[in-house]
């Protein structure tokens, strides 16, 4: 055989290998038929059948089940005739045993749980709705409800998903993803709504002192049911960003942070009786809108930097607890009670309108 | 006498006269004294005693006073000490009678701050002020109340004012800007913080409650830029179809641009904009549960706002064409409401998290939106229920 020829031979045998793979379309509920489609009635199914790498296309409807995926892959709801919602709900008949232990040892009911994804690689969910009604599994240290969990080791993008009705006693979550010693995992969460939820909205951990979880926060909107928290970036570095936060008890809270993150045109508001973003040490926050709460900032420890924000309507624009180091230079304030409690020294540089009583509180 | 000789004496006898006008500063309330200051201890004598054209600064302090200006002056809040809010409030032992009749809709206001037959002809500037409304629950059979009213023939900029608590039974505007008047004006309404207006209470006069409204004869004669505004619960509690209860009622032209609006109560709409060429750009809207967020009219533009947790987010009230582009709306009964219109620009504008995506559509199908989360992409009755 000429080498020519060798070539054809090998060219065509490797379009009759790849041609039907790369025609196959992986698909759940029905609604995309025929050739070049794989079929499954079930998520489950499909997350565990399809090839890693896939795209599985989720036909508007309703699908009671808990599911767990293990393999690299990109859930995709998808529109069919009028309708364009998939929504996956608590099994009534599947029990609430939790699935997965997280880092801080709480046990969790995971809808949606990522875990020993293998071979390694991004999981991708879109256009999906998780939906926690009827889920209610109580509230304890050990016991929890979450809407979709990242487990330790893994990563991906939530891209323009629904959560709701994660209700648990006060142990509802609606997404979660976490990470522990070990490589660095990457997690994106963007142009989300996530709203009734009753503990956690956005929940992004990591227990390293040096963080192994970068994430970012990216335009959602994050509504809980009760005066819950927003976004828990507790061990994470990245950013969070332009999101729409309102009814929350706290907007964007970042206790324990590890590491730098920036908090950059979000819009928090409705925040009654709570505190819009707790600045802790290497955060940056600029260009955020704060309106409708009693601490628009309050800083936990020093070494912050609060730039450029727009604060309206508070009891509290800024609230320094007595640490010192923070930056908080070129902000707008208007209509505050107090501009700056317990600030130990005068702070200066900043726009203030309307505002009662410029600086309050002694440090000792 | 030499001609430089006399232009000396010219000089200096300018000099001597304009000199001590240069030096004045106008206060009120007694934190800044001593040479150069000339200290009122009321607004309301102030803005008489002044020269027009003057800023009047006001210490921080309460000021139980109706003020009514009628030349061009700055009325600037400053800061004094550990202080910065100068607040306007009703006076308790003052008259609550009507000061000012709209002559656009004919009815009676009590106005705090009231703007009106401005003379010589020029700007009423208004920064750094608090307009608090308390007190006056006169009702809204006597009249409505607001913050600022700037009467037919005025013009000037509001910014980064404070104006609260215009509740009065539900018949209370935070600012109300008008004109009824052949000339055009310009109003400027800015960077302000606008909350508590009609505390849900349902206004009768069809006018109702909210926080800003800019209106107009038509032909518009005003141009009014809304821009940068904080507002929450502002609106009163309307029945559907009882026209007011808005967050910002705009029947002139101009623009509505990069507010935040939360809390609206339901049934109320977050931005009504009617009648000309507004342009309603990069608001947020938050938190208006069952009521509507945007609603625009023929010929005018939507574009680029975010809305969240509202009813009906963008209802267009039109059979002709209108640009609704790239708005980020989620969790919403109602997406897009198009009034039965078959064309416009409707594109780039991203529904995740909603009942009815589109409605009262009468044309071909709509494309180039991006929908996730849509139970119903189309009503499929005319419009959304």
């Amino acid at each position: 055989m000429s080498q020519r020829l060798s070539w054809f031979v090998s060219a065509v045998v490797m379009l009759a290998v790849s041609a039907p793979l790369e025609a196959l379309n992986y698909e759940v509920g029905g609604c995309k038929t025929g050739s070049g489609y794989v079929n499954f009635t079930t998520i489950s199914a499909a997350v565990a059948g399809v090839p890693a790498g896939s795209k599985i296309q989720v036909c508007p409807g309703v699908y009671p089940e808990q599911v767990t995926i293990t393999q690299p892959l990109t859930l995709q709801g998808i529109a069919s005739n009028n309708s364009n919602r998939a929504v996956i709900a608590i099994n009534p008949t599947g029990g609430l045993a939790t699935n997965v232990t997280s880092i801080i040892g709480q046990g969790l009911y995971a809808q949606v749980l990522v875990q020993n994804v293998t071979p390694p690689g991004p999981v991708n969910i879109t256009g999906i709705t998780v939906d926690g009604g009827g889920g209610n599994v109580g509230c304890s240290t050990s016991v929890g409800l979450v809407g979709i969990f990242y487990a330790v080791g893994t990563s991906g993008t939530i891209n323009e998903v629904t959560t709701r009705n994660h209700r648990s006693s006060g142990c509802g979550n609606s997404i979660w993803a976490e990470n522990t010693a070990g490589a660095t995992q990457i997690i994106r969460i963007e142009n989300s709504s996530v709203r009734n939820f009753d503990n956690w909205g956005i929940t992004t951990l990591s227990n390293q002192n040096t963080s192994t979880l970068t994430a970012t926060i990216n335009g959602n909107f994050i509504d809980p049911a009760s005066s819950a928290l927003a976004v828990n970036a507790s061990g994470m570095v990245g950013s969070i960003s332009n999101n729409v936060i309102t009814s929350a008890g706290v907007g964007i809270g970042s206790l324990a942070f590890a590491g730098p993150i920036t908090v950059s045109g979000n819009t928090v508001a409705d925040v009654v009786g709570g505190i819009g973003v707790e600045v802790t040490s290497g955060t940056t926050a600029t260009s955020n809108k704060m309106s409708n709460m009693n601490n628009a900032f309050f800083f936990p420890d020093g070494g912050a930097t609060v730039k450029s924000n727009t604060v309206m309507n508070t009891t509290y624009a800024f609230d320094l607890d007595c640490f010192v180091g923070s930056t908080i230079s070129a902000n707008i304030v208007n209509d505050s009670q107090f501009a700056f409690q317990y600030s130990r020294s005068q702070i200066t540089g900043n726009s203030l309108h309307n505002v009662d009583t410029i600086q309050t509180g002694s440090c000792p | 006498m030499s001609r430089h000789l006399a232009w000396f004496f010219f000089a200096m006898v300018m000099l001597a006269v304009s000199a001590p006008l240069q030096a004045l500063n106008y206060e009120v309330g007694g934190c800044k004294t001593g040479s150069g200051y000339v200290n009122f201890t009321t607004i309301s004598a102030a803005v008489a005693g002044v020269p027009a054209g003057a800023t009047i600064q006001i210490c921080p302090g309460v000021y139980p006073e109706q003020v009514t200006i009628t030349q061009p002056l700055t009325l600037k809040g400053i800061g004094f000490n550990n202080a910065n809010r100068a607040m306007i409030t009703i006076n308790p032992n003052g008259s609550l009678a009507p000061n000012v009749t709209s002559s656009i809709n004919g009815l009676p206001f009590y106005a705090q701050v009231l703007v009106q037959n401005i003379n010589p002809a020029g700007p009423v500037s208004i920064i750094g002020i608090t307009v608090d409304g308390s007190g006056d629950n006169a009702g809204c059979s006597a009249e409505t109340l607001a913050g600022i009213f700037y009467a037919s023939g005025t013009s000037g900029t509001v910014n980064e004012v404070t104006a609260r608590n215009q509740v009065n039974g539900g018949c209370g505007w935070g600012i109300w800007v008008e004109n009824g008047a052949a000339s055009s004006q310009t109003i400027t309404i800015e960077n302000s913080s606008v909350h508590n207006q009609g505390n849900g209470g349902i206004g009768n006069f069809g006018i109702g409650s909210g926080g800003i409204s800019a209106v107009s004869i038509v032909p518009p004669t005003l141009s009014a830029a809304i821009r940068g505004n904080f507002l929450s619960s502002t609106g009163g509690e309307a029945g559907l179809g009882v026209a007011g209860n808005d967050a910002i009622l705009s029947e002139t032209n101009g623009e509505i641009s990069g507010n935040v609006i939360t809390s609206n109560p339901q049934f109320a709409t977050s931005i009504y904009a009617c009648c000309d060429s507004v342009v309603v750009s990069g608001n947020t809207v938050a938190n208006n549960t069952a009521g509507f967020g945007i609603e625009i009219y023929s010929g005018m533009t939507a574009q680029g706002n975010k809305l969240s947790n509202v009813g009906y987010s963008i209802v267009a009230h039109s059979d002709t064409a209108t640009t609704i582009k790239s708005n980020t709306i989620k969790n919403t009964l109602c997406g897009l409401s198009f009034g039965g219109a078959s064309s416009g620009t409707i594109s780039g504008n991203t529904l995740n998290d909603s009942f009815y995506g589109f409605a009262n559509w009468g044309g071909p199908p709509i494309g180039g939106n991006s929908l996730y989360n849509v139970d119903n992409v189309m009503s499929t009755t005319s419009d959304c229920p």
